[in-house]
């Protein structure tokens, strides 16, 4: 059973004596197929909590589990494995390889560790069938359009099926119909693979659209 | 501007630090120049002293010339005043206690007056050069260079060997030329080691190498060479301006006033009075000359003289017959006067009447040898003489004549005085005794011949027309052996010759008689700027150094201005016009480059004096000389400094161009290029597949075409064919990185390199810049150093259409050989045991002339102005053989172009291709102006360039020609010797190298130095191979500091790609594995510039490396690469570790 349980995180920045606290004592749990939207106004914390669920950033204190695992007990290789086998990111940015074809470029997070294979391919083709781009397996990200690209992300978060998949402003930079498409997107692949779904967004109406959303505000966290 | 300065302090800096690796390269190599021109400028300062101008005569003179010349020169302030006389001999020198031997030392006999030419230098001649108590041979100092040559001590003995001085040259009939006449043999002591500077290190001819000194006192060696004379005189100059010594504006009044200082013995003449009493006739004047024969411009003058004064005069020549006979019967030795019979003054006939005109075929017989032969007017009288021959070999010629009368012994039959005293038979009370330099038949002297010598010496006992005499007997050597001369009349004979002498000299030009003062520190200076300008050599050694500074700035710059590109965009935003932004960073780039290069200003002379250093240890087979100091000329520092500043001025402004090409709202976004892959166009790929394809067809076909080819087109065509396979190999590659490297994506390659192999095509253009600047640079290197030959030490087969022409051995003598080396005769003459005529049997020697001059080759610093010139026989002209680069017709044997007869005063000649074009500076159908040994201008005009062969020293002419224009050298200094090929390298070698040994040793006192001829050549080469290694070293650092642009590109890649790599990082991608990819990415692009560039120059080289004796240095040119490639793979791993350090997640996220 997939599980995330975050309890009492603090983040601070900057120097000891003058700290920033971007997030104060954030705590709630999640469970197999659950899905929820972050909201809060901008420098509230949103992305800092994101990437510290996907194990990006450690946090300053508290702890998070995931699947009842601390990552940040693990050591450097063993945390990006986690990282690697167990989250998915979905960025604002795309941020494809240019030089890379749609295909390989959902494969990537499979090159990780080698563990690229014939299942690897067969899956990303699969994938990319399921996000609508089975037609442009071979092209490259600066022949699609925006959303296009953004849906390749998508894909690219899912190949190793993983547990948690974290999409930070996911639809940020597309206009309302394509970001309307995504989102339901996740939402199908999300009810597909019984994953657990986080998203960071500023949108109300794609948070609504979540089982739980989250309200931050100068650190703090509240259920809505 | 300050504030941007300060705040992008890092990246600024690093620009700082390129330009001043840019500047400091090139005002280094600058200053490499300067030093090298400022050292041969102190040399030649150092060996020349005070001395501005000598003369150094073939003929020796009175030593009072040089005080009569001061004495002259007194009233002239601006002018030289001192004058110091010395006595300067070739030879050679041995230590009879080691056996060790020197050739080519210079024998100077001097006094005081010659050392206080030297600042300082009397107090090392203190006492001067005088035998010590108890010393038994007499004093001499030498050099240290001499030292070390001979493993000599103070008090130990020395031989100096050297040619004995003959007024007779000695291929005249007349002419000594056994070694014991033309050998002199002085044993010294030496009581002093002078160091090599200074006047130890005293030489007039300018080269690099210090010379092999002795010093003898002048006093010595005048009573050895029995004469009391000397041969040099040195002038030096009052005014310390060194300035002025440039001009030549003294040397035509130094010229004058030694015309003023001359009297005729100096020139060789004696103006004899023959009184009425010695003759029992009327007395005369006799112009005579201490050479036996007088030259034309002599007898110009006096001829010109006697008509100027209207006096009679007479015109004789006088000659030896072997033998006159008549009626069976003969008379031997005799001499025959041709003279004008109708001008000639009591020369009568038996019956009193006057000796009657002759004509062609007609002669006069004495009454003594009229009556010995039994001879009558009408009879036929048949002469026989000898005549010198090629190779200084005597020849007997005949002549007949119908008898046309008998002239009584009376008047000037009677006269003595008609044959010149000559040495050795003068004197002598009998013929028997004798001391001819001629073969003499002593049987055929008969009592009555006795007899006759003692009533009348060497009396002619026939005579014939000046006119026949002048068709059998005149010669290079001069036409008449004395001129008579009246009394004017009214004038007693006294009077006439006070007059004509005087009239005489001032009709004669010394420069007639080789009397020519050089300029010699002003030549010296002027042949200090070099034959090579080290300054474009080494700017052409750093230009990878440069070149790769300069990108390093611009890649530096351009990393700077990314960094800063969302700046950029604001400025351009908010209605900043293109330029206006331009202009801003092309003002920080000029501060930058401007503080830079003043770094590099002290930088550059760090860089010159290593450079250096390595020319006086590592590469100093280049240079020859370890007596190079470093010489900072403040010119050079500012033209440095300037150029550089340009130089990466414009490579800043080649970055800031590219500025205007991005769109303002990426920059706003700082993307600062445009994005890789979207941008291809169909039709440029098309291009470059035309490009590769066709490459690389035309380097095949010229490949197989230079297979096939037997020509010497077939380098041009390999070195063609690896040009176009580099083309066609970049090409591909630029197409495949433009293709996205599809092909590379193979399960074969490790996952993380396949990723980094993929991401160099992510901007084509970048990474096609590093690989095509690693192949190229990789290209000139690796087909640079390729190049090197080193010569086997003697070659087994060796071809004659080869830079040794065939030959074996090389060899040079310090005095001139007059016999046949090839004959037994000659080498008995020699000294040659049977032995030593057995072991060179079936050898061939071909002797040149050879006149003393200036090293025309690459080992020679200086600017030959007067280069070393042989004279080749007809016999080398004939065999022909070495191979010709290039003539200006096409003959088939080209060295028959020496024979080419051309306008007067041209020459033509034949030199090496290296050494006419580089170190002379003459193609094909060019002159270079020398003069002649009368003082007259000579052109020698380049018909024909040989392939790198044994000739770069010097240039050849014809002998007939060097006989024509260089009528006073004698003899044979120079040689070339030829082995029949045997199939057994190891016997050829080892007879090739006794025959050497034993030509040396027989001949050590002549200063023979016999070489093989590929180890000649190999000394040349040895210069050729150091700069290819001075090249291979800086032009690998110009690689190495070109890979950490490498780097910089990285750095740049990663800045670019921060968000990618972040986003592998979230994916799971360690920091490792990122940097794995990265260096793959980067070592691939090496990998194939090394790869391409390598191949490509091989191919290029294929005729060198299969000709023999090319051994490639496959040791230093791999480690080059490998450097090339450590180096690179280290400077991308420092901007791996720098740029992944830096935090990846600000990329993924446009909030904190």
């Amino acid at each position: 059973m997939n599980s995330l349980k975050v309890s009492d995180i603090y983040k601070n920045f900057g120097d000891e004596a003058q700290p920033i606290e971007v997030l104060r004592g954030v705590s709630f749990e999640m469970a197999q197929g659950e899905s929820l939207a972050i909201t809060g106004p901008s420098g509230s914390g949103k992305s800092t909590l994101l990437h510290l669920i996907g194990a990006l950033e450690r946090p300053s204190s508290g702890q998070i589990e995931i699947n009842g695992e601390d990552p940040f007990g693990l050591p450097e290789p063993q945390l990006a494995r986690f990282r690697n086998q167990g989250v998915g990111f979905v960025f604002q940015d795309h941020h494809l390889l240019p030089q890379y074809s749609v295909t390989e470029n959902v494969l990537i997070p499979t090159m990780a560790f080698k563990n690229r294979n014939g299942e690897a391919e067969k899956r990303a083709r699969e994938l990319l069938e399921r996000v609508g781009l089975s037609h442009r397996l071979s092209h490259r990200p600066a022949e699609l359009s925006g959303g296009e690209r953004q849906r390749v992300a998508v894909a690219r978060a899912l190949i190793n099926q993983p547990s948690l998949i974290l999409c930070d402003e996911p639809t940020g930079n597309l206009d309302r119909s394509t970001a309307d498409g995504i989102s339901s997107l996740l939402f199908e692949l999300h009810q597909a693979e019984q994953n657990i779904l986080i998203v960071v967004t500023h949108s109300l109406e794609l948070a609504s659209r979540f089982e739980r959303r989250f309200e931050l505000e100068a650190g703090r966290c509240a259920e809505v | 501007m300050r504030r941007s300065l300060s705040y992008f302090w890092r990246i600024q800096l690093a620009v700082l630090l390129g330009a001043a690796v840019a500047t400091a390269v090139l005002t280094g190599a600058l200053l490499v120049g300067d030093s090298v021109r400022g050292s041969l400028r102190d040399l030649t300062l150092d060996r020349l002293g005070r001395i501005d101008y000598a003369l150094v005569s073939e003929r020796f003179f009175r030593e009072e010339l040089s005080t009569d010349l001061s004495r002259k020169l007194e009233g002239d302030a601006q002018f030289p005043r001192e004058t110091v006389p010395a006595i300067l001999l070739n030879g050679a020198a041995v230590n009879p206690k080691s056996k060790a031997r020197a050739s080519r030392v210079q024998i100077q006999g001097i006094d005081e007056r010659f050392t206080g030419l030297w600042e300082g230098a009397s107090s090392q001649f203190t006492p001067f050069l005088e035998k010590q108590p108890g010393q038994l041979f007499p004093s001499v100092h030498i050099n240290q260079s001499l030292q070390n040559e001979l493993d000599i001590e103070v008090g130990e003995q020395l031989l100096l060997s050297f040619e004995r001085h003959s007024d007779i040259h000695r291929e005249f009939l007349l002419g000594h030329r056994d070694s014991s006449d033309v050998l002199q043999t002085l044993r010294l002591t030496v009581t002093k080691i002078l160091p090599d500077r200074g006047i130890g290190s005293f030489g007039l001819r300018p080269n690099q190498s210090r010379p092999l000194n002795a010093y003898v006192p002048l006093s010595v060696l005048q009573k050895v060479l029995g004469n009391g004379r000397v041969n040099a005189i040195f002038a030096s100059a009052t005014s310390p301006n060194l300035s002025d010594l440039t001009t030549t504006d003294a040397l035509p009044v130094l010229q004058s006033k030694l015309r003023q200082a001359l009297k005729l013995e100096d020139l060789g003449l004696m103006l004899r009075h023959v009184s009425s009493d010695s003759i029992r006739g009327v007395g005369y004047l006799s112009l005579e000359s201490t050479q036996f024969l007088l030259k034309p411009d002599i007898i110009e003058a006096a001829r010109a003289v006697a008509i100027e004064r209207r006096t009679l005069f007479l015109p004789v020549l006088t000659y030896l017959a072997n033998t006159i006979a008549a009626n069976e019967r003969t008379i031997p030795y005799s001499t025959i006067t041709g003279l004008d019979t109708q001008r000639a003054f009591s020369l009568e006939l038996i019956d009193g009447s006057a000796a009657p005109p002759l004509a062609a075929g007609e002669i006069l017989l004495n009454e003594w040898a009229a009556t010995d032969l039994g001879a009558e007017v009408g009879d036929e009288i048949n002469v026989s003489y000898y005549i010198v021959g090629p190779r200084e070999k005597l020849l007997t010629r005949g002549a007949r004549f119908r008898l046309k009368g008998v002239v009584a012994i009376e008047g000037l039959a009677a006269d003595q005085g008609l044959t010149p005293k000559f040495p050795g038979i003068h004197e002598a009370d009998d013929m028997s005794e004798w001391n001819a330099p001629f073969p003499i038949d002593l049987n055929r002297i008969r009592p009555k011949d006795e007899i006759y010598w003692d009533l009348f010496r060497a009396t002619p006992k026939a005579f014939v027309s000046d006119r026949t005499a002048q068709q059998l007997w005149r010669s290079r050597f001069g036409d008449l052996t004395a001129i008579q001369i009246r009394a004017v009349m009214g004038a007693d004979l006294q009077t006439t010759q006070t007059n004509f002498q005087r009239r005489l000299l001032e009709k004669i030009r010394p420069e007639q008689v080789g009397l020519v003062f050089q300029p010699v520190k002003a030549d010296g200076l002027a042949a200090a700027t070099g034959s090579t300008d080290f300054s474009s050599l080494f700017i052409g050694f750093s230009l990878f150094l440069i070149v790769s500074a300069a990108l390093l700035v611009g890649l530096l710059f351009r990393l700077g201005v990314e960094q800063r590109s969302s700046e950029v965009g604001v400025l351009l935003a908010t209605g900043y016009s293109i330029s206006t932004v331009r202009r801003r960073f092309m003002k920080e780039g000029g501060l930058i480059a401007g503080i830079g290069g003043l770094f590099g200003l002290g930088g550059g002379v760090v860089y010159a004096w290593l450079l250096m250093a390595g020319l006086r240890t590592w590469w100093l087979a280049a240079v020859g000389t370890p007596f190079l100091s470093l010489y900072i000329n403040p010119l050079s520092l500012v033209l440095g400094y300037l150029i550089a500043f340009v130089v990466v001025l414009f490579s800043i402004g080649w970055t800031v161009r590219q500025l205007g090409k991005v769109p303002i709202p990426a920059l706003i976004a700082g993307e600062s290029g445009a994005g890789g892959l979207s941008n291809r166009s169909s039709g440029g790929s098309t291009r470059r597949r035309i490009l590769a394809f066709a490459s690389l067809g035309v380097a095949l076909a010229l490949t197989i075409l230079a297979f096939v080819s037997e020509t010497t087109a077939s380098a041009g065509l390999f070195f063609g064919s690896g040009v176009l396979l580099l083309i066609a190999g970049l090409a591909f590659f630029s197409i495949w990185l433009r293709s996205g490297g599809r092909a590379a994506s193979q399960p074969r390659v490790a996952v993380t390199a396949q990723m980094g192999i993929k991401n160099s095509g992510r901007h084509p253009g970048r990474s096609m810049l590093c690989a095509a600047l690693v192949g190229c640079a990789c290209f000139v290197i690796v087909a640079v150093g390729a190049n090197r030959h080193i010569e086997r030490k003697h070659e087994a087969d060796p071809q004659k259409e080869s830079g040794t022409g065939g030959f074996a051995l090389v060899a040079e003598s310090d005095i001139p050989l007059h016999h046949d080396l090839n004959s037994r005769e000659g080498q008995f003459e020699l000294g040659f045991s049977e032995s030593d005529s057995d072991t060179t049997a079936d050898t061939q020697i071909f002797p040149f002339r050879l006149l003393p001059g200036e090293d025309a080759s690459c080992l020679n610093l200086y600017r030959p102005q007067k280069p070393r010139i042989l004279g080749a026989s007809q016999d080398f002209i004939e065999r022909g053989g070495f191979q010709f680069q290039g003539t200006t017709a096409t003959k088939e044997n080209p060295w028959e172009l020496l024979e080419d007869e051309l306008e007067p005063g041209v020459i033509p000649v034949i030199g090496d291709y290296n050494s006419a074009q580089w170190i002379l500076h003459l193609g094909l159908g060019d002159e270079l102006s020398i003069q002649g040994e009368l003082g007259e201008e000579l052109k020698l005009r380049l018909v024909g360039v040989l392939q790198r062969s044994i000739f770069q020293s010097e240039l050849l002419i014809s002998e007939a020609n060097f006989k024509k224009y260089f009528p006073s050298q004698s003899g044979y200094a120079y040689f070339l010797i030829q082995r029949p090929s045997t199939p057994n390298p190891a016997a050829f070698s080892e007879s090739v190298e006794h025959i050497g040994h034993t030509l040396e040793r027989t001949l050590d006192d002549y200063g023979l130095d016999v070489r093989s001829t590929t180890e000649k050549l190999a000394s040349y080469r040895a210069v050729e191979n150091t700069y290819l290694s001075t090249f291979q070293t800086l032009g690998g650092l110009g690689l190495l500091l070109g890979t950490l642009g490498l780097g910089i590109v990285l750095l740049r890649n990663v800045i670019e790609r921060s968000g990618e790599l972040a986003t592998l990082r979230a994916f799971g991608f360690r920091r490792a594995t990122l940097s794995l990819m990265l260096l793959a990415e980067n070592g691939f692009l090496l990998l194939i510039g090394i790869l391409i560039g390598t191949v490509s120059a091989l191919i290029a080289v294929i005729p060198h490396l299969t000709t023999p004796g090319a051994q490639v240095p496959w040791f230093s040119l791999v480690m080059t690469l490998v450097s090339v490639f450590l180096v690179g793979i280290a400077a991308s791993g420092i901007a791996v570790y720098f740029s992944l350090r830096r935090p990846l997640l600000p990329a993924l996220k446009h909030e904190a």
